[in-house]
């Protein structure tokens, strides 16, 4: 039985991932809003809380959230916020408001286009100022330095990082959203490629890509009249650590770990979708969460094939929601994650009424 | 054919350090590296509070290194302008002797053959040690520091760092047809189905969410009213490039309630502008019209097309009627 107080996933949509949008990202987010309301009837004056999530830093202009905020309309007005973090943690502040009791509708979203900018010049500006910052260290070359340890170590092998990225381009060629659909997928014809930087090879990258996300929550009052099988959140949570990733055993995500914990745990999970841009955290994510064989990972193709920074997060969640709504499952997982290599990560834990 | 613009943001931070990694850049001038006692742990480069539980940290330096060993590397074969070599190098976590972590930099070993995890390396420092994370260069082969000879350590505070992004944008179809339609001295403007607001370049009505289209636009005058201004004192600031009092202005397009904002009024000292006054756009001349100033994370803007906006000498329009506004 569900109380009324209860939250779940509704309507999710979001955008193909593309190298480039021709949109503005409120032209996206529009988009994203218009599709996911219409699935269950809503208008956004049904709305009684939204919350974004975006970055200036990525489009490139101090408050460009602002005009993002249009996406909902000025009228009438509702209570919106933003989070200068992935759709997760908007689907997260989103859902603790809801929580005071006196909104039973509300939308998550996401939003980014890292078309316009090299991330390999922005994102060592997202680094520690004083100790990493004038190292101009780029994302790629940190996900090798963790790759490596996890290889040295003996939890992983360039071998199984391959097979991550040959699942997940298979599982890309079903999915119409993702970006990377008909990239080479065989396993020794990856091994062959050189590294880009090593031991990562071009298929154990993201892409680059602009998109955006929107989630519909509903409380239990509204939820089962606006569609047959809510997604329920059993558990949502989110923990950090320290930031420079040289202080952090690299192979391993306790903050995974903790969150899963505190979201009532992986036990019973069916499907998983797992914010892994780089195959090796993939690996780090499952040890992390002590995730079976039996568990389906990524079936939506994953971060690895499409990567909307900002919006990625909240995608994984919408993926392991429609597995509840749409594909019948009874358990699955969101995570989401944020900082350089596994910073911080959100997990959330839905289900089916059985 | 598709519009690019390019802007590039630049940022010149200068921050202070705080004693703990204030004491680490000092440390580095006199070709020093300390890390911070942690518990029965030594972290390195130091922080001013645990790593894993967040409390406070003793102020208690431990002396480490210089050598170190590889724990792990990755290597960098085609460096980009951001990277600190100009030449392949690897990125590494070096664990220095006596140190319990790892410290992340720069290995320049000549080749990628030469570097593996459990080598043995040493700093090279720059000839002259400012207090900055890369007064080590980069981390060479071999047990023996290179570089200058330490002298006294100099009382670093703060920290320089200029940090600078390009960003580029294609124009939205929306902002391509507004850039054109300006370019040939024509306001358009999309009004709302719904509302009958006007929006210019947007693509969406902002109250209501609604997409705008082509189907939607239609030009607008050139001339409007002042509803509202301000008069800045400028204060110098990097970027900053007014140095008298100058003003900006709201100007309501005639018979519309689209406002263009943060307009310079032309041909008045700014004591004389007014709410009411009657003006009219000066155009930039055909040639000189541009859509640098356009970008897919805002609205449409005339910046570029229409340099400011002359008074006509008509009579005003009652100021009342714009009073209860924001802009
Ligand atoms: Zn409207």
């Amino acid at each position: 039985m569900r109380n009324d107080s209860d939250i779940a996933v509704i309507s999710t949509a979001y955008l193909p991932s593309v190298r480039r949008n021709e949109l503005t990202e409120t032209e996206m987010l529009i988009t994203v809003v218009d599709e996911a309301l219409d699935k269950v009837g809503l208008k956004r004056s049904d709305i009684g809380f939204s919350c974004q999530g975006s970055c200036d830093y990525i489009s490139g202009g101090t408050f460009s959230f602002v005009p993002n905020l249009d996406a909902m309309g000025a009228w009438p007005p509702i209570h919106e916020s933003h989070v200068e973090m992935d759709g997760a943690w908007a689907l997260y502040e989103a859902w603790v408001r809801m929580r005071h009791g006196d909104v039973e509708i509300a939308v998550a979203m996401g939003s980014g286009k890292s078309s316009t900018g090299d991330p390999a010049e922005i994102h060592p500006l997202e680094l520690d100022p004083y100790y990493l910052a004038p190292l101009g260290v780029d994302p790629v070359s940190l996900a090798a330095l963790q790759a490596r340890q996890l290889i040295d170590t003996g939890k992983s092998s360039e071998r199984e990082l391959a097979e991550i990225a040959a699942r997940s381009r298979r599982a890309a060629a079903d999915n119409p959203r993702q970006q990377v659909r008909s990239a080479e997928s065989d396993v020794d014809k990856l091994l062959a490629e050189p590294y880009v930087r090593s031991p990562l090879r071009r298929s154990d990258l993201p892409p680059i890509s602009d998109g955006a996300s929107c989630v519909v929550m509903a409380t239990a009052r509204r939820a089962r009249d606006l569609v047959e099988r809510p997604a329920w959140i059993a558990g949502l949570d989110h923990r950090s650590e320290v930031h420079n990733p040289a202080l952090r055993d690299l192979t391993d995500s306790p903050s995974t770990r903790l969150a899963a914990e505190k979201a009532g745990g992986v036990a019973g999970v069916e499907v998983a979708e797992l914010m892994a841009p780089f195959t090796a955290q993939e690996v780090v994510l499952r040890q992390a969460l002590g995730l079976g064989d039996d568990v389906l990972v990524n079936p939506s193709g994953g971060a690895l094939t499409g990567n909307p920074l900002m919006s990625t997060g909240l995608v994984r969640i919408a993926e392991a929601a429609e597995q509840i709504i749409a594909g019948g499952r009874n358990r699955t997982l969101g995570h989401a994650t944020s900082g350089p290599l596994l910073q911080q990560n959100l997990v959330c834990v839905l289900e089916g009424d059985i | 054919m598709s519009t690019q613009t390019s802007q590039t943001i630049q940022f010149p931070y200068k921050r202070t350090l705080g004693p703990v990694i204030g004491r680490f850049f000092s440390e580095l001038t006199a070709l020093r590296i300390v890390g911070i006692r942690c518990g029965d742990r030594v972290v390195v480069p130091p922080m001013e509070y645990d790593p894993q539980t967040g409390e406070q940290l003793a102020e208690h330096y431990v002396e480490v290194g210089p050598a170190g060993t590889v724990v792990s590397w990755t290597w960098v074969p085609e460096p980009g302008p951001h990277h600190p070599l100009d030449r392949p190098f690897a990125y590494a976590l070096v664990k220095l002797d006596g140190a319990d972590t790892n410290l992340l930099h720069v290995l320049d070993t000549g080749g990628e053959d030469t570097v593996s995890t459990g080598m043995r390396v040493a700093p090279r420092w720059r000839a002259e040690p400012v207090g900055r994370i890369d007064d080590i260069e980069a981390f060479v082969p071999g047990e023996t520091p290179e570089g200058p000879t330490a002298g006294e350590p100099a009382d670093v505070r703060t920290m320089e760092f200029f940090s600078t992004i390009t960003y580029t944008d294609v124009l939205s179809p929306t902002l391509e047809r507004y850039a054109a339609s300006m370019r040939a001295g024509v306001i358009t403007g999309q009004r709302c189905p719904r509302c009958d607001r006007v929006f210019l370049g947007r693509g969406y009505c902002s109250v209501d969410a609604l997409r705008l289209g082509p189907e939607h636009e239609e030009a607008l005058p050139d001339h409007g009213v002042v509803s509202n201004y301000t008069i800045v004192t400028p204060t110098p600031y990097p970027g900053q490039k007014e140095t008298e009092p100058f003003a900006r202005a709201s100007v309501v397009l005639h018979g519309d309630e689209m406002v263009v904002s943060q307009q310079q009024i032309i041909g008045v000292p700014v004591a004389d502008i007014r709410v009411g006054m009657r003006v009219k756009a000066q155009w930039f001349p055909e040639a000189e019209r541009n859509a640098a100033e356009i970008s897919s994370k805002g609205w449409g803007t005339v910046a570029g097309f229409i340099e400011g906006w002359v008074p006509t000498g008509e009579p005003d329009e009652p100021a009342e009627q714009f009073m209860d506004r924001v802009f």
